[in-house]
């Protein structure tokens, strides 16, 4: 994608942009003279290179060329604070977002008021400063109500970092009230509801996408995943490979194509296919994304030493690449998936180890934390299903340090879920129930949920926990651990049926 | 494709509605002082029993209408009670000269009357926030910190 001709982008630039001007600035811009936020750069290859990267990824979902495009702008200004800004949010590389952040603030004089604030709201989403985000994201769209582009931004930030989804679903609404064509939003929009447990209002927003865009790719491919969500996968499968017929080179059904197979138990199909998706990109972070996700297909098979293998050539790759915390997910993988407790704490050891070997200097706090949240949690739950109540609390107490002066989501929400686990294997289920629901998301979260209401006598509730963790259909180790079990669980009840009690 | 967060994050369809609670904020005037208060010197606002900030200018106390889900809480929250033992609080008449309650429409109201009003405290949903407000700590804590004391459910 990189290297494809800038000109014809021009043209896509203008269909989708909803009236962003590109604009180079050499001297101090006039703020807020247009209805857009201001960009300010000294150079017009930046101020391009930058709009094409939000053309490309928030646009047309071309993710990792919409990256690409944002890097050029920063190497064509070095001092492009709002440039610098947006590739810290948008990267995943932990290391690249770090330094990004601390040089969108370095040259944050360079930008215009308004467009500083824009530079806040996205270091302050990455800092877990959210009421200074809040704050700096609804004064940008008290002000610049038609920016479609920051609406449609500041609503996925709601609905896919915050669970904020009936905020998020207000802004989609408005901004697709104000321009009913455009697309991003009603994309956005559909994943809203999907989320926000109203699926059944996401399909027919996705038919008029598909419609509307029927030679782009990103349409069918978002389709794909509202149908993969749905647990419909031949649909999501004939959408993934619509999105291919019209573009091959669109990785993300490449690898909706592979992941679904996956979830079908099609192992050996969905290896082929990660194979392919990796080698349709040059992102370092996101070839070992996808490898883990063809690592762990060894898992769904049921071929735990080859899994391993498999692991363990990813994690020299991503050591190589310095994406710390990739390897330390790796690690956190094989844990999960090892059947040896004992194994598995060693598993989680290593991982842990990952992040304070080269994690201070690499990686955001932020970044670090959440990592480190997920292992002590692994290791909190491994720990209690082993009867190793005295392990599980002593991890609980770290979780617990950390969430004293931590804000992010997904410290709390490991710290709660872990306590959780040990007041389970203390006896209190009741207090086990509470703190567990604190982490809805997390299928090891809700296998233990429905144990502690099957152990409290509230076996409606256990099995309405058992069939939300079964219907998850998503890439996540998680999921892949906990989601069969609960399935076949639920095939036995329905096989043997018992009186329960009802909540 | 949008996106890959949304895919990795959180995919409970159909079976679960998902409910969401959200963290209130107490907000100020900007050009109020105050920066942080506990959840006692809150109620003894909200009993009308503190009637006046320490610069001398009264307090008016802005919340949405009494039988919105956020007040309800806030009420159950700060005063300890339950809902319908203490909503009388806001409308015995007694008040009206000491701390006066005005009840709001809407979040974005409450913000308009307290950026208008520099002895006013009001109850927003924290997204609603805007830099026309300024947010005040409760027990030292703002939203989002763990153990905030207005965390919805």
């Amino acid at each position: 994608m990189k290297t494809r001709n800038f000109f014809p982008w021009m043209v896509i630039a203008t269909l989708f942009a909803g009236g962003a001007a590109v604009r180079a600035q050499e001297a101090a811009p006039a703020a807020s003279a247009t209805s857009t936020v201001p960009v300010t750069t000294s150079s017009p290859l930046a101020a391009n290179a930058y709009e094409m990267g939000l053309v490309q990824r928030e646009d047309r979902l071309f993710v990792d060329e919409g990256l690409e495009f944002v890097r050029q702008a920063v190497k064509a200004d070095p001092q492009f604070a709002l440039g610098h800004a947006a590739l810290g949010y948008f990267t995943v590389d932990p290391k690249e977002a770090k330094d990004e952040s601390a040089l969108a603030l370095k040259f944050i004089a360079n930008a215009a008021p308004d467009e500083q604030l824009l530079i806040h709201w996205m270091n302050d989403t990455k800092n877990g400063d959210t009421v200074e985000a809040i704050s700096a994201m609804n004064d940008l769209l008290a002000k610049y109500p038609t920016d479609k582009r920051l609406g449609n931004m500041a609503a996925e930030w709601l609905c896919a970092n915050q669970g904020a989804y009936e905020h998020g679903e207000a802004i989609l609404v408005r901004l697709l009230k104000y321009d009913p064509r455009y697309y991003p939003a009603m994309n956005n929009l559909a994943y809203c509801y999907a989320l926000s447990g109203q699926p059944q209002l996401a399909p027919p927003l996705m038919e008029q996408y598909v419609a509307a865009l029927p030679n782009e790719p990103n349409p069918q491919d978002s389709y794909g995943e509202i149908m993969r969500m749905l647990g419909d996968y031949p649909a999501a499968l004939g959408h993934y490979q619509s999105a291919l017929k019209i573009n091959p080179h669109f990785n993300a059904s490449q690898v909706g194509v592979a992941s679904t197979y996956a979830l079908m138990g099609d192992e050996t199909r969905a290896r082929a296919q990660y194979l392919v998706a990796i080698r349709g990109t040059k992102e370092r972070s996101t070839q070992v994304g996808y490898r883990i996700l063809w690592a762990m297909t060894y898992y769904r098979e049921n071929k735990p030493r080859l899994a391993r293998e498999a692991f363990e050539k990813v994690d020299v790759e991503a050591h190589l690449a310095g994406l710390t915390v990739q390897e330390a997910e790796i690690h956190r993988a094989l844990a999960l998936f090892n059947p040896d407790p004992a194994g598995a704490l060693k598993d989680l050891d290593e991982a842990r180890a990952d992040l304070s070997q080269s994690g201070k200097s690499n990686l955001l706090p932020g970044d670090r934390d959440n990592e480190l949240a997920l292992i002590l949690q692994a290791r909190a739950f491994i720990a209690v299903n082993a009867g190793k109540t005295d392990a599980a609390q002593a991890t609980e107490k770290l979780l617990e340090n950390m969430a004293q002066s931590s804000r992010s989501t997904p410290v709390q929400q490991a710290y709660h879920s872990a306590n959780g686990a040990v007041l389970l294997a203390q006896g209190d289920y009741a207090g086990a129930i509470a703190e567990l629901q604190e982490d809805p998301y997390n299928p090891l979260s809700l296998q233990l949920l429905s144990e502690a209401q099957t152990k409290a006598g509230q076996a409606a509730d256990a099995r309405k926990t058992l069939e939300t963790l079964a219907a998850i259909s998503d890439e996540r180790v998680e999921t892949a651990v906990a989601a069969p079990a609960a399935r076949l669980a639920l095939k036995h009840d329905a096989a043997h049926p018992v009186q329960g009690g009802a909540n | 494709m949008r996106n890959r967060l949304l895919i990795v994050g959180v995919l409970i369809l159909s079976v679960a509605s998902v409910a969401f609670g959200t963290d209130y904020a107490i907000v100020v005037n900007p050009a109020n002082p105050l920066r942080a208060l506990n959840l006692a010197e809150l109620g003894k606002i909200f009993r009308a029993k503190t009637t006046i900030w320490p610069d001398g200018k009264g307090i008016t106390l802005v919340l949405r209408d009494q039988n919105s889900p956020g007040t309800k809480f806030i009420l159950e929250k700060v005063l300890g009670g339950t809902f319908d033992e203490e909503k009388a609080v806001l409308s015995d008449p007694g008040r009206k000269s000491a701390v006066p309650v005005v009840f709001a429409e809407s979040d974005e109201e409450v913000m308009r009357i307290v950026g208008a009003n520099a002895g006013a405290i009001g109850v927003i949903d924290v997204y609603n926030i805007t830099g026309g407000v300024k947010v005040v700590k409760i027990d030292d804590k703002q939203p989002f910190d763990p153990g905030y004391v207005l965390k919805g459910r």
